[in-house]
């Protein structure tokens, strides 16, 4: 936490509870020069005493502006210039045991206040047919400034520049013969929220995401095949220097060039193989089997009706051995660059690390303050979202990341040590059932291995597995040194659903005799 | 917000943008949305929102220079700052040689009955009385009862500084359960859309969940493979989402579609499935009204994409119109499947000697677009047809197939439709060889 949270409180220090009833609120700033507008305090106060005076035991007021600026190109010419705003207040209270949420875009005192009446009005129609009453695992009271480290803020960067880069990378790739269409972008959004609690938390955070990419496509009209390879490059918390550093741009002729080389590419023969994944493709499949069915409220039966339930039931903490004993697992809300990574969650409850799977075993959840008590814990582990000012928060996956292995192994020793294998980069296709058992995954690339080597390109390959089954099938970790971050934007849970930006970091990882498919129906029966 | 204040809002907001970005061609939208939901779990109510918001969206361009900008602040001073901001973006864009011109006045088929008042009225407490007789429905069963109820309600308006003004009020309710046994042996799901929230009836639909998460419980093992399946409209509108987001016509016309062909050209006038089988959209279909027009405020009109089972259109950009001298044809919102005439679901059961009942697919993705293969699973509701009957639930699948197989060899279908999520209206069908690739111990 140290690394990241550059904080400079003025006139108060981290830990100290705030008197919301005082009319002067503590100031705070920051080293990016970060500050809380003045009237915004008004708006705070307006929501917090408007819900106690209404019947709340518990109110949060989040105050939240989203910006996005993407801009897009396809083949020789931009096709896209925007910019997305959102901004508003929500206010979150507890009455009668029952959470009530309202939310409006105009951020004012009286509007704060109104919609704090609201929401403590549903929270007392609810109230009556609740079961249990939602109570909250202690935290202490925060205040604190958080910002995403960065150099180049990505707003800032002028259009031009990132116009000329999308433009060079799509002539490049265009160069090569057989590519047809390019199309690429970069997306970069910003989430400012001042968040504060009726027990006295005053938080003020700013994080930044982009989002590069692109992909060739190539095109064999005369047997009406076309195919598609698009970068590794993964979205980061970052800012501009993340693109300006990154090869993207001295990557455009390999990318195109293996967009062609998949049109020729040998089909994979079904089967029984070892794979190698490397960390633009393991991160997904982390996601999906670790990432998802470690959410408590999944767990419980919370997400039945939508995202689905999970087989890492409660009853499995501390028991179920998940994968072989020498995978590690964990959550990390903490780490720089982890798109889910930040000062604090949206219960104001500072975030953390901690351990998922150990050595094998299913050890731990990711829970947020209501859900804390439902297994006995003392303290959320900090994973309460809320997309915008309109989204009820709730329980969201922090960065899951699997840890590197003990010995020092580099891609190169997993794919020397396979005699049989494909080698899969990047994401493809994905999907795994409603309690997280079968998964089927394709990928950007795939390559054969034989006998230590990587050998030739293949096409139209998946695999499909069981999660317990395939971490168990793990034998092979990349060191340390081949750690990479993976991740995605828009991960979506609830109904109505919200989206969530979530890094998985990973290294290179076989896995023993996991059926792969072949994907073209065409050359079957 | 109705169409005299949207107009009023709109003139205001383009005279603005002439005044503040002198020579610019302006298109605006304004989306006005009233969304409120009560979510509930465990059999209890969870969460809930109740959400209004404006928002516009101002697209600039300076010859073919152009630039958009999205924003919820309407106040002058931020409209002000907003469109500043995008008349700078858009002098700096590079030229776009595929923008179009704004479109001036058109003319727009009138659709009535888009817009219910009483379920734009809808407030927590019948929400919580919907969701309670949900829970309650599960409680003889000794099921977990979870589900999702929301409306909306709002508006669609557009208009260009070339004259064009068009909108479209609307409002939507959906409600859904998902029942679970208490042995979590037994899952079962039902689900309703509608534009009027009194047509959705709570205790029906968790009734249904309910029956079916008892009847599903304890489920006997079946191999994968190909079988012949019935699938519930649910199933059909997930699959056949992948079928019409992909019929378009440029990227047929650039070889890299399902819809190109081999050696250029594309598959119009070709017939891709079986004869019954028609698709269309209709913005004044009194099942699904729509809004009569595209973002750009694109003129729909009834259409015919696939007729008896032959391709008849493909959606086509203003800009591709021009480039290969056709007319432009704007993706609908809604999507109506036809030709049925089986009289219920139950009809379709007859005469499968054996085979799988589908209630639903979970997670569905594409594999392979050349063949729209989609990947995906079933959930909430499988069972075995034996000699014309529902003999015995079954485990869940992970299927890949193509809409195309499940269309191409569908040899009954309903004659009665329902609306489904995503501006489905869809019946149930009867197809064979469906491919269920292996299995998934979800419950």
């Amino acid at each position: 936490m140290e690394l990241t949270r550059r904080s400079l409180l003025l006139g108060s220090s981290a830990g100290a509870a705030l008197v919301l009833a005082s009319p002067v609120l503590t100031r705070l700033a920051s080293a990016r020069g970060l500050l809380t507008e003045r009237t915004l305090d008004q708006v705070v106060k307006a929501g917090l005493d408007a819900a106690k005076k209404a019947g709340a035991t518990y109110a949060d007021v989040r105050i939240v502006r989203r910006r996005w600026e993407s801009i897009a190109a396809r083949e020789n010419h931009i096709s896209d210039v925007s910019a997305r705003d959102s901004y508003g207040v929500g206010v979150r209270v507890i009455a009668g045991g029952a959470w009530g949420f309202s939310a409006t875009a105009k951020v004012t005192p009286a509007d704060a206040a109104r919609v704090a009446r609201v929401a403590v009005e549903i929270a007392k129609a609810n109230a009556k047919v609740v079961k249990r009453p939602v109570t909250l695992a202690p935290e202490p009271v925060h205040v604190d400034v958080w910002q995403t480290p960065l150099t180049r803020d990505p707003f800032k960067i002028p259009l031009e520049d990132k116009a000329e880069l999308l433009l060079a990378i799509n002539a490049a790739a265009m160069k090569v013969s057989g590519v047809k269409f390019v199309r690429s972008g970069v997306d970069a959004s910003s989430e400012w929220k001042l968040f504060a609690s009726s027990e006295g938390a005053y938080l003020e955070q700013e994080i930044v995401r982009i989002d590069p990419g692109y992909a060739a496509t190539a095109v064999d009209s005369s047997k009406g095949e076309f195919a598609s390879r698009a970068h590794e490059i993964q979205p980061m918390q970052a800012g501009w220097e993340y693109v300006a550093d990154s090869t993207m741009l001295a990557d455009a002729p390999r990318i195109a060039e293996e967009a062609v080389e998949k049109l020729k590419a040998a089909p994979v023969v079904p089967g029984k193989k070892d794979l190698v994944l490397v960390p633009s493709h393991l991160w997904l499949t982390i996601h999906e089997s670790i990432g998802h069915p470690t959410e408590l409220d999944r767990a419980l039966g919370y997400e039945a009706n939508f995202a689905g339930t999970s087989f890492a039931t409660v009853d499995k903490l501390g028991k179920l051995a998940f994968a072989a004993p020498h995978i590690n697992v964990y959550a990390d809300k903490t780490k720089p660059g982890g798109l889910a990574t930040c000062g604090y969650d949206d219960d104001g409850v500072a975030t953390q690390k901690w351990d998922i799977i150990k050595d094998g075993r299913f050890v731990g959840y990711q829970t947020t303050r209501e859900q804390a008590g439902w297994i006995g814990e003392q303290r959320s582990r900090g994973t309460c979202y809320g997309e915008d000012f309109a989204s009820f928060p709730f329980q969201r996956m922090p960065n899951v990341s699997l840890a590197p292995g003990a010995k020092d192994l580099a891609l190169g020793d997993l794919i020397s040590a396979t005699d049989d294998g494909v080698l899969i980069a990047g994401a493809g296709s994905w999907s795994i059932d409603h309690q997280r058992y079968n998964f089927q995954f394709g990928g950007q690339t795939f390559h054969e291995i034989k006998k230590g080597k990587v050998t030739r390109m293949l096409r139209d390959v998946a695999y499909q597995s069981n999660t317990l089954k395939f971490w168990h099938a793990c034998d092979l970790l990349g060191g340390p040194r081949s750690w990479r971050w993976g991740g995605a934007m828009h991960d979506g849970k609830g109904e109505p659903s919200q989206s969530n930006a979530v890094s998985h970091g990973c290294v290179p990882a076989r896995f023993r005799k996991i059926d792969v498919l072949n994907t073209d129906t065409r050359s079957k029966p | 917000m109705d169409a005299r204040a949207a107009r009023k809002q709109l003139d205001k907001i383009l005279a603005l943008a002439r005044s503040l970005a002198k020579g610019a061609e302006v298109h605006a939208a304004l989306t006005d949305t009233r969304d409120a939901n009560t979510r509930f779990a465990r059999s209890e109510l969870t969460s809930n929102g109740d959400v209004e918001q404006t928002r516009l969206e101002l697209r600039l361009a300076f010859g073919q220079r152009q630039a958009s900008i999205s924003t919820n602040q309407l106040d002058e001073p931020s409209l002000r700052a907003a469109i500043e901001r995008v008349a700078r973006m858009a002098r700096l864009a590079p030229e776009d040689p595929e923008r179009q011109p704004v479109l001036g006045a058109q003319k727009y088929v009138a659709v009535k009955a888009g817009f219910d008042r009483p379920t734009a009225a809808l407030g927590a407490p019948a929400r919580a009385t919907a969701a309670s007789a949900a829970i309650k429905a599960g409680y003889t069963d000794a099921l977990e009862v979870a589900g999702f109820y929301q409306h909306t309600a709002g508006s669609v308006s557009v208009a260009t500084s070339a004259g064009l003004f068009a909108h479209h009020a609307s409002t939507a309710a959906s409600f859904s359960t998902t029942c679970r046994t208490a042995d979590a042996s037994g899952s079962g799901w039902a689900g309703a859309w509608s534009t009027k929230a009194s047509t959705i009836d709570a205790a029906a639909i968790a009734r249904i969940a309910a029956d079916k998460a008892r009847r599903s419980a304890k489920a006997r093992s079946l191999a994968p493979g190909k079988y012949t399946v019935v699938l519930e409209p649910a199933a059909v509108g997930e699959l056949l989402g992948f079928l019409t987001s992909s019929m378009d016509r440029r990227s047929a016309d650039e070889g890299r579609s399902y819809f190109s062909k081999a050696g250029g050209g594309t598959r119009l006038g070709e017939k891709i499935l079986t004869d019954p089988i028609t698709l269309t959209s209709d913005p004044a279909d009194p099942d699904l009204p729509t809004a009569p027009f595209t973002d750009e405020g694109l003129p729909l009109t009834r259409a015919a994409w696939i007729d008896r089972g032959v391709v008849r259109n493909l959606a086509c950009s203003r800009f591709w119109a021009r480039q290969q001298k056709l007319t432009p044809l704007g993706q609908p919102a809604a999507w109506r499947l036809g030709g049925g005439d089986a009289g219920s679901v139950d009809d379709l059961l007859v005469g499968v000697k054996r085979g799988v009942l589908i209630t639903r697919f979970w997670y569905t993705r594409w594999v392979d677009p050349r063949t729209l293969l989609v990947t995906g699973l079933t959930r909430d509701g499988v069972f075995l047809i034996e000699d014309g009957k529902v003999t015995a639930p079954v485990n869940n699948f992970r299927f890949n197939e193509s809409p195309l197989v499940m269309l191409g060899k569908a040899d009954a279908l309903t004659r009665q439709t329902w609306q489904m999520a995503d501006g489905m209206l869809v019946p149930a069908l009867r197809t064979r060889d469906f491919n269920l690739a292996s299995v998934s111990d979800a419950v």
